[in-house]
């Protein structure tokens, strides 16, 4: 087999972007909210849905491309949408493994304020969104590492977006995919060369979110 | 509400409920009002912390009314101050997030408010690096710095040493002075309250049960719990005799122990004899004043600034404290026997109720 173009390297790696990307903004605008909003109050039916965040922390890739590609199948809930072995569909895989990430990461973020801090914030006056962004400044910490943490998992991941991408040429083939396939045909130096790709990948993004991160202990 | 009055509370009642249990706070009525210091005292769990936080707008009453007329901030200082992230100055200046203030009024303000409270060298300092005692103060400067009408301080001094308290409370005292805000201020410290303190309220298991002015409740409690409470810890009991001395009753202990006092308690009237530790004399000559017996020192405790002397008396300890270093603190030894006197004015008698409050 010839090794693939520089113009193919490309173009898997512009997709794997263009693919997790999208999954970790729409993670982290949804995520971060929730976030927020439950570390912050006490409420019946916390615990368990606390319970419940930090299992899907922990949710198997693979076991949530299952369940996302039985939702988009044809005769699934969402079937009529066709948008099985699209982009679109690992975008909604990842988000729904990023998610429990940016949520668990950030409410406990939240939790590990000083128990009175929003109290003592109200009875200085400060207007409601004020307090949201002193809180926000606050956990800007815990949030970047929930933004770095879910950067990771979604960027690595293989077995959700195998599922409901099928790892189809010039369609769905991101690098995750793509290192599983030319591992599987016995093309190992192919392999190397995207899983150096997808390291260098990490190493800059998450590089970038933890000198903004540090920056913040000066 | 009179028009001196800031907040006013009435009929209120507070219940909390958590996994540790229920909490229930009632108060008939308090007023807080313009320009004065007003201490909440009282044991721990009392319901100090959450009359405060009911005042701050914090807790809902239940039932009653909490009513504000003030036109300025209200604004709390919490027990344990949590430090934004950030400078010591940035922790100020969030007290002006939201306000229309010009730039050279906020740094004006912000370093009036730490010079205020003697932490102007830590400006630019990271506020999670101060100690307690420089946490309080931010917390103070940043109260200040909205220049409040009404200010509640929930224990401002716990945690500090000895030293701490003493120059905290010295320019909080000033601090209030100064600006003439009207103060709430929870606390357990005595000596604190005295300092700060225009009137007293006293909350005892969840009720508030006694407010006056400073000295009329250190030196007259309407009961033995509040009595403990703000310190009037010589109390012995006795009965109001036949005998009078002009205008005073007699208060018999025993045959050879008496107070004389003036109330309005009919002979035969079983009582709790009440008297602050500084407003008891010692002495081992025979010429004082206001004579009511002689006691043996049972313990002399000198901490280099006081002197702290028990006597019994009676069958009771009674305690009060002398200067360190001077006249009959130099001298005095276990063992001695020395002749207590008390200003009649300054006894206090609290009507024995029920058999529960004999001792």
């Amino acid at each position: 087999m010839n090794p693939p173009s520089i113009g193919l390297l490309v173009e898997i790696t512009a997709r794997t972007l263009a693919v997790c990307l999208p999954a970790l903004a729409i993670s982290l605008a949804i995520g971060l909210p929730i976030g927020i909003a439950i570390g912050g109050r006490r409420f019946a039916g916390r615990v368990p849905l606390v319970s419940l965040i930090n299992t899907g922390m922990g949710a198997p890739p693979v076991v949530v491309g299952l369940v996302v590609f039985f939702a988009l199948e044809r005769n699934g809930p969402f079937g009529s949408w066709s948008l099985l072995y699209s982009p679109v569909a690992m975008v909604l895989a990842q988000v729904v493994i990023a998610l429990p990430l940016v949520v668990g990461i950030t409410l406990a973020a939240v939790g590990s304020l000083d128990e009175d801090w929003e109290l003592q914030v109200r009875t200085l006056g400060v207007p409601k969104r004020w307090r949201l962004w002193l809180l926000v400044r606050e956990i800007r910490l815990g949030l970047l590492a929930a933004v770095i943490t879910a950067l990771g998992g979604i960027l690595s991941e293989v077995g959700a977006v195998m599922a409901v991408g099928g790892n189809l040429e010039g369609e769905t083939r991101v690098l995750t995919t793509a290192i599983l396939m030319y591992t599987q045909m016995g093309e190992l130096e192919i392999a190397l060369g995207l899983a150096v790709i997808l390291v260098g990948l990490m190493l800059v993004l998450a590089g970038l979110l933890t000198a903004v991160q540090q920056s913040g202990r000066a | 509400m009179s028009e001196a009055t800031l907040l006013s509370v009435s009929d209120l009642c507070v219940e909390l409920h958590s996994r540790r249990g229920s909490f229930r706070l009632t108060a008939d009525e308090l007023e807080l009002n313009a320009r004065e210091a007003l201490v909440i005292l009282g044991p721990n769990g009392s319901g100090k912390s959450t009359l405060v936080r009911t005042l701050a707008g914090l807790e809902r009453p239940t039932a009653g009314r909490v009513e504000s007329a003030a036109t300025g901030p209200v604004t709390m200082v919490f027990q344990s101050p949590a430090p934004l992230a950030g400078s010591v100055a940035h922790n100020v200046r969030v007290a002006f997030l939201g306000k229309k203030l010009s730039g050279s009024e906020r740094r004006a303000r912000v370093t009036e408010a730490l010079e205020r409270f003697k932490i102007d060298h830590l400006a630019e300092h990271r506020a999670a690096t101060l100690s307690g005692g420089e946490l309080r103060r931010l917390a103070l400067s940043r109260a200040f710095a909205l220049r409040p009408a009404v200010l509640l301080l929930d224990e401002p001094f716990a945690g500090l040493d000895a030293d701490g308290q003493a120059a905290l409370s010295l320019d909080l005292r000033r601090a209030i002075s100064d600006t003439g805000v009207a103060v709430a201020m929870v606390t357990h410290d005595l000596r604190r309250a005295m300092l700060l303190s225009d009137r007293i309220a006293v909350l005892i298991d969840g009720k508030l049960v006694q407010v006056g002015r400073r000295d009329d409740v250190l030196e007259r409690p309407s009961t033995l719990e509040i009595a403990r409470v703000v310190g009037m810890t010589n109390l012995v009991q006795g009965v109001v005799g036949e005998d009078r001395r002009g205008d005073l009753a007699v208060v018999e202990v025993d045959e050879r122990h008496r107070v004389a006092t003036p109330t309005a308690f009919t002979a035969g009237t079983r009582v709790w004899i009440g008297i602050r530790p500084e407003h008891l004399k010692l002495d081992i000559g025979r010429g004082e004043v206001d004579p009511i017996g002689k006691g043996i020192v049972r313990e002399i405790v000198n901490d280099g600034v006081s002197v702290s002397v028990g006597v019994d008396w009676a069958g009771s300890e009674l305690r009060t404290h002398l200067m360190a270093g001077r006249g009959l603190a130099r001298t005095l030894e276990l063992g001695a026997q020395v002749s207590l006197s008390a200003n009649p004015e300054h006894v206090h008698l609290i009507p024995i109720r029920s058999t529960s409050q004999m001792a």
